[in-house]
């Protein structure tokens, strides 16, 4: 066995509830950020995204027309 | 539209209470650590009185820094920030003031206590029980009224800072209930449910994440907002400020045991602590590029403009101390830098370059826009960004060279595996570094100084304004 391989040797057998809990989230989560992430970067979304990068810039009352 | 039409869609009396009270904590949290910093250099300052040493006075520096000033300057920044991009009031004029009391009533709780030894004795998370349920308290009631206000917005989209600003409330909440669940055995003394390695690594998850949420995630959404405000220039990169977020919020709570390299936590937690802190390196450095390409076309505004000094500043001191957090975790780096003054040099290169220095960037930036009047003097506040600037970079030089010849110094051996220097003569050592760590501190709680009087001067300038304005009717 490589030291790889071991280094990533997992023991499911030792695994308890808690664990698979953690596993499952942290995988769930990290899909999510990795949508996000496609999400951001996906071309069609590049305009109307950067578009909300001027608000703090439209935030006073009469650039809003008083609402 | 004019301030008075504004005040009367927004509260901004609560944004100036907070304002008020961080620069009057910045300047107590920075004399007191001047102070302690002072009494390791020349130890007789303590004078032996129990309520003047270090190890009591070290947690009071450290609160009113993180909790007082942070907190206020967060808590300032947050609901002026969320009603002006949400073009709506503050969703609880009362709840908000029930917030600032109750906060003000924990920094004063510190103050009394710390001294007086009342201590559960975990890093940033000294105070007893009692306190705690009543930071709890505080904090849910800050989190609620910013959620509903969130939620009664007159804009569909939530921007960024908001998203930050929200992100360290739901993880400080948890953050802090979990590592203070403790057993009292007494109105101030109490015994914490976790004991030995798992009381170890609930606190450095937490430790971390203070940090990571409260000081890194909330500062953030102070840049994202005044950066763009203050230049008058969106944000280089809206996508990019997406991605920061959401790679900030997962990789953060992953780090906290790069703080226990070399404990009884097993070597695998510590490593993947250091793993996830390195890959924390692309996100943070994305943020401050974002930071500092929105000045992009506009640099020429860093010669006039001394409040955009202060915040294009801090994040060239993000930038820094988030290379320097994640090198310092790799366990052969760790080796050498943990339990030194390296450390030390390194949290001030982030509390006082990036958190100082943003936070007083959209304090002076809030000033002349909450109280309607212009700040007392330009010169004072390019003054203070120079003395900021140069009082942080003494200090952190300082223990810089003094943590890397601590660490040096105890590892040395001999031929024969002895060691080559006792303790105490390393104590010795560090001598010169804490006088100059001194001399750093002392130029930068003097621009603090010159802050708070500029602040007292404007407060009062617009008074006098205002007087003038009614009289001539």
């Amino acid at each position: 066995m490589t030291s790889i391989k071991a280094f990533f040797q997992t023991d499911f057998q030792a695994m308890t509830a808690s664990d698979y809990v953690g596993l499952a989230m942290t995988i769930i989560v990290f899909l999510l950020m990795a949508a996000a992430y496609l999400y951001a970067f996906h071309p069609k979304n590049r305009e109307k995204l950067n578009s909300y990068g001027d608000i703090p810039l439209r935030d006073d009352l009469h650039e809003r027309g008083g609402k | 539209m004019s301030n008075n039409q504004e005040d009367s869609l927004y509260n901004f009396k609560i944004v100036q209470w907070f304002t008020f009270c961080a620069v009057l904590y910045l300047l107590v949290g920075t004399f007191v650590g001047l102070y302690i910093a002072a009494e390791l250099a020349w130890p007789f300052l303590n004078f032996d009185i129990p309520y003047l040493t270090f190890g009591r006075l070290r947690p009071l520096h450290t609160n009113a820094v993180i909790f007082a000033f942070g907190g206020c300057v967060l808590m300032a920044s947050s609901h002026y920030i969320v009603q002006r991009t949400c073009a709506v009031r503050i969703w609880s004029d009362k709840l908000a003031w029930f917030t600032f009391t109750t906060w003000n009533i924990v920094i004063v709780s510190a103050v009394i206590t710390l001294p007086l030894g009342l201590t559960q004795g975990k890093e940033y998370a000294e105070l007893e029980w009692p306190i705690d349920i009543l930071i709890a308290v505080s904090w849910l009631s800050y989190l609620f009224n910013f959620v509903m206000t969130l939620a009664n917005r007159k804009v569909s989209h939530i921007y960024v800072a908001n998203w930050f600003f929200l992100a360290m409330m739901v993880m400080i909440t948890y953050l802090h209930v979990v590592n203070s669940l403790a057993i009292p055995v007494g109105l101030f003394k109490s015994y914490s449910i976790f004991s030995g390695v798992h009381d170890a690594m609930i606190q450095w998850w937490y430790g971390h994440n203070a940090v990571g949420f409260f000081l890194t995630a909330g500062f953030l959404g102070i840049m994202y907002y005044f950066i763009p405000k203050q230049a008058g220039r969106p944000i280089f990169s809206y996508r990019l400020s997406v991605v920061h977020f959401w790679a900030l919020t997962f990789g953060y709570v992953w780090l906290g045991s790069h703080h226990l390299q070399y404990t009884a936590l097993p070597d695998w937690a510590g490593s993947l602590g250091a793993a996830v802190s390195l890959a924390m390196i692309i996100p943070s450095w994305g943020g401050a590029v974002n930071g500092l390409f929105t000045l992009s076309g506009a640099w020429h505004k860093l010669r006039t403009d001394y409040v955009l000094r202060f915040l294009i500043m801090a994040v060239a001191f993000y930038a820094m101390s988030t290379f320097e957090g994640p090198l310092m975790s790799i366990r052969t780096v760790n080796a050498l830098s943990h339990y030194t003054d390296w450390t030390i040099g390194h949290v001030h290169s982030g509390a006082l370059g990036w958190v100082a220095m943003v936070g007083i960037g959209a304090i002076y930036h809030l000033i002349p826009v909450l109280w309607n009047t212009k700040m007392y003097s330009e010169n004072l506040i390019n003054v203070h960004f120079w003395m900021a600037t140069i009082g942080t970079v003494i200090y952190i030089c300082a223990m810089w060279v003094s943590g890397i010849m601590q660490g040096l110094m105890w590892r040395a051996y001999d031929e024969q595996g002895s060691l080559l220097y006792t303790f105490a003569e390393s104590v010795e050592a560090m001598h010169p570094y804490y006088a100059l760590r001194v001399l750093g501190g002392l130029v930068f709680v003097g621009g603090v100084a010159l802050m708070f009087f500029n602040m007292i001067m404007t407060i009062k300038n617009s008074g006098q304004t205002a007087e003038a304005t009614e009289g001539g009717r």
